[in-house]
This record gives C-alpha cells, structure tokens and sequence, in this order.
C-alpha cells in the first residue's frame, strides 16, 4: 500500500516537473521519469509484460528520442518563451471544462470499456484478447489521440514555414 | 515472508559478486589478449602471470586525485556513471546460472528475478544502457562528448532493431517467453552428437544478434562513441579516476549480460556442453555445479570472442554503420521474421 502511493506521488511529481520545469533537457528526463515510474505500478500490479513494454517502447525508444533532439539542437534559447496570451487562456479553460465533462460521463455512467481494468493477467494471449475485444474502444480512442498530435505537430512545423517564407 | 527477502537477498549478492568478481579476470584476459595477438607481452610484471595487476589498477583509480572540471552541470554529471552501472546490471538479474533446483522441500529458480517474461524484462532494461551515456556527453558539456554520446545513442537506437527482429524470430521458434523453457527446449541432440542448439536452428537470427550486441557494448569494430583518434575519448573525456572505472566495469558488465543473454538464446544457456552429461550422470548436485560451469565456460568463450574480434577488425566509419545497421541489418532481419513466422505458422497448423 505505502509503496502504491509513494508510486502514485512520484508519477505526479515528475509529471508536474515536465510541464513546470523551466530546463528543456530536466523536463525531458521527468518525462522519462514519469514512463519508468507509470512502468513499475504496472510491476506492482504484476503485469510484467506491460511494464517491459513500457519501458522498452516508451522509456528505451520514444523518449530517448527526444533527449536525443534536445541535446542535439540545444533548446536553452527556448527556456522562457512561456508568453501569455488570451487565447490560450481560452483554449485551454475550454480544453479543461470538457475533460473535466467526460471525467464527469465516466463517472456517472458505468461505461463497461472504460471501468476498472483487471490487470492481473499475466499471460500475454488473454492481455491481447481482452485489449481488441472489450477494450476495443479505449484503444481505438488512443490511436485517434495519436492521430490528433500527428496532425498538430504537422500544423506547428508548417506554421513556421510559412512565416520564414514571409520573411523572404 | 523473512525467507523469501532472505533468498532474494543471497540471490542478489551472488549474481552481483559473479560478474563483478570476474570482471579483473576479463580486463586481464583483454590486455593479456591483445598482447598476444600483437605479437607482445602485455602486463606481466605484477603478481604471477601479471594476474594481480587490475588489482593494482583499482588501487590506482581509488586513491587517484578526482578532477572535477567547473564547467559542467553536477547533477547529471556525477548521475551519469551510476546510472550507466546501474542499468547494466539490471538484465542480470533475470538471467539464470543454472536450472530449477530441488531443494529444501521446494523448487529455487537461481535467478533473482523469477518471471515468464523474463526475456522481454532483460531486453527491456538494457534498451536503457543509453542514458547513461547519454547524460556523460551531455552533462561534460563539451563538444567531443557531446559528439560521443550522440553517436553512441544514434548507433544503439538503430542497431537495437535489427537485435529486436532476431529475438522476436526466436521467441516465435520457441513458443515462449520464459527462459528456463527456452533452454531445455535446446537440451537434446541431434545424432548423439550436435546439441540442438538455436543456433542451428537460426543462424541468420544468431548472426543479427551477435552484431546487435557488439553495437550495443560500443566494442569495436562499433567503438565510434571513444573512437581516441577522432574525439579523443568521446562521452567519458571529462571523467577521471572511479568515475571514468565506473563507466569502464559498465561496459564490460554490458559485454557480459548481453553475451548470456545470447548463450541463452542460441547457445542453450546452461545446457550441459556435450561430454557434460556424461560426467554428471543423475547426481543433482553435481548436474547443477556442472550448469553452472557450462553457463561460465560459454560466457568467458564469447568474452574471448569480443576481444579477438576487437584486435581483428577496424572501427567502421559512421557512414558505413549507419548503412549497414538500417540497409543491411534491418531488411534482413524483417526477411528472417517474416520466413520464421510463415514456417512456425504452416508447422504448427
């Protein structure tokens, strides 16, 4: 039990740490930080193809990924560009208000996909049946996320392209 | 509840003291080696044979001044050896030194880490041996460092791949995750005479594999990340004295780990090597002392390979270990699979 919160405090402690670090490369290791602590309350669960998925995907893969690209291209100029605008106080209430509504939908009504997940099941067959059978709907919602941030990091980039060509 | 922390804990010290107790023996072996092979003496001087002269040299690194250079950032400076030590004895501990032991009324498995997915857990872990050094080249904030760990991290990511394609083709030759299964499905033999070894049965897998762990340990011919004549000592070049050791035993520990997770998987593990069987018999006992002389023999014969491939073959040019990784390795491996799959498949149906 004293382990599980300790766990749960950490995960929120580091995730807090990427968003409000002002250090581009110290944010980067809490992201890191936060895979490897979400992979070991998945161990605690005793999930342990979970947990090496976790950490050979998202900690050994993606994010060394971006400590590479930050490292690279040394990010340090960036570190205060925290500007403050009315709309993205907008944006970002609204982005808020409906999280916080689908929060409430889960809640109230008893969605079977998106109840407690049993993760016990050690076995990898039965982990995949049940991700493509009764999950199938968080999963799909996921890959639609994936989606959305495709399409957002191709706006970001483009939007800089544009203005350069004004430039010119 | 005393009882299994009681195990964990013995366990834990063995499969640290093993490795770490060998790794004298192995530099020794490495300097003794290439001096055999450059027609020289190499350290002979201190002790018999020149046996006692790593211990001369931890005695060296203890009591040697420490340089702290001032423009570094502290924190991830001094992090960056102990994680890289770290995360390279981390897949050591699910690997087994010998087989399931009747013993005390009940079965011990001789790893520390009893799990069905222990090869996913080892490949797992060692995915992160780049942070370490990583953090070295970024934290020494110089630019033959930085040069250094880029490079090594670069080179780790891509060659982890074509490593990942050969072990995926394995498990599927196998039918499971677990290794103790894995290794007594290679304990027969073919003829009385040819262990059915996973080589045998997947040589282009073994071949991936074997280059996939010399990538991984940044041992030449893949040293690009040291590479003395172009950046100097790249990511350790700021570290001296037990720092830069720290970093020097994880290398040699990553050789180790990754050379018994290739036994395990193409060698038999600690399969009894052909003669062995003869000699054990049906004694317990002595089947477990002779696994685990197997386990060692296998791992200190591929340990020999590392260092007679290092004084056989140049270092690649980063060109060439970026195309042979991603143009030759990787279609290559995805080939193997996709035979492997298609043959398990039609076998099994």
């Amino acid at each position: 039990m004293a382990i599980d919160i300790l766990l749960t405090l950490l995960t929120v402690v580091f995730s807090l740490m990427v968003v409000f670090s002002k250090k581009t490369v110290v944010a980067a290791f809490s992201l890191l930080m936060t895979l490897l602590v979400i992979a070991m309350i998945y161990f605690q669960l005793g999930t342990v193809f979970l947990s090496a998925v976790q950490v050979l995907v998202n900690a050994g893969a993606i994010a060394i990924l971006f400590v590479f690209v930050m490292m690279l291209i040394n990010l340090e100029q960036f570190q205060n560009n925290r500007e403050k605008s009315k709309w993205k106080l907008i944006v970002s209430t609204l982005t808020m208000l409906v999280l916080l509504g689908v929060f409430a939908l889960v809640i109230n009504n008893n969605i079977e996909a998106l109840s407690v997940v049993n993760l016990t099941d050690n076995s990898m067959k039965t982990l995949f049946a049940k991700l493509f059978d009764v999950y199938y709907l968080p999963f799909e919602m996921a890959t639609v996320l994936l989606l959305a941030s495709i399409v957002a990091s191709i706006v970001i980039t483009s939007h800089d392209k544009a203005e350069k060509l004004e430039e010119k | 509840m005393l009882e299994a922390a009681i195990e964990i804990l013995l366990k834990t010290v063995v499969i640290l003291a093993l490795p770490l107790g060998a790794l004298p023996l192995i530099i020794h072996v490495e300097r003794r080696g290439a001096a055999f092979m450059q027609k020289r003496l190499g350290p002979n001087r201190v002790g018999p044979f020149g046996l006692l002269q790593p211990l001369a040299d931890v005695a060296k690194f203890m009591f040697k001044e420490e340089v702290h250079p001032t423009h570094v950032k502290p924190f991830f400076y001094t992090a960056a050896p102990v994680v890289a030590l770290v995360v390279a004895l981390l897949p050591l501990a699910c690997i087994p030194v010998a087989g399931p032991i009747e013993a005390f009324g009940r079965t011990i498995f001789p790893e520390v880490f009893r799990s069905d997915m222990g090869i996913f857990f080892a490949f797992a872990v060692s995915a992160l041996g780049s942070y370490g050094i990583l953090l070295a080249g970024w934290a020494s904030n110089n630019k033959y460092s930085m040069l250094g760990a880029l490079r090594a991290c670069a080179q780790m990511v891509s060659y982890e791949l074509s490593l990942s394609t050969s072990v995926v083709a394995m498990i599927f030759v196998y039918g499971t995750n677990d290794i103790h299964q894995m290794i007594s499905s290679q304990t027969g033999y073919w003829f009385g005479v040819i262990p059915q070894w996973g080589f045998f049965y997947q040589p282009v897998a073994a071949m991936l594999f074997l280059v996939g762990i010399f990538a991984e340990s940044n041992r030449l011919p893949f040293d690009l990340a040291e590479g003395e004549s172009e950046i100097v000592a790249g990511y350790h070049l700021e570290y001296s004295s037990m720092k830069f050791a720290l970093f020097f035993m994880a290398e040699y520990i990553h050789m180790i780990a990754l050379s018994a997770l290739f036994i395990i998987m193409f060698f038999g593990g600690y399969s009894l090597l052909p003669g062995f069987d003869l000699i054990a018999g049906n004694n317990p006992a002595l089947i477990v002392v002779l696994q685990v002389a197997s386990l060692v023999i296998k791992v200190a014969l591929m340990i020999w390979f590392f260092v007679w491939v290092r004084w056989t073959l140049p270092r690649f040019r980063y060109d060439q270990l970026m195309n042979l990784g991603w143009e030759r390795l990787l279609p290559l491996g995805i080939a193997n699979l996709i035979v492997t799959v298609l043959f398990v498949y039609f076998r099994n149906r």
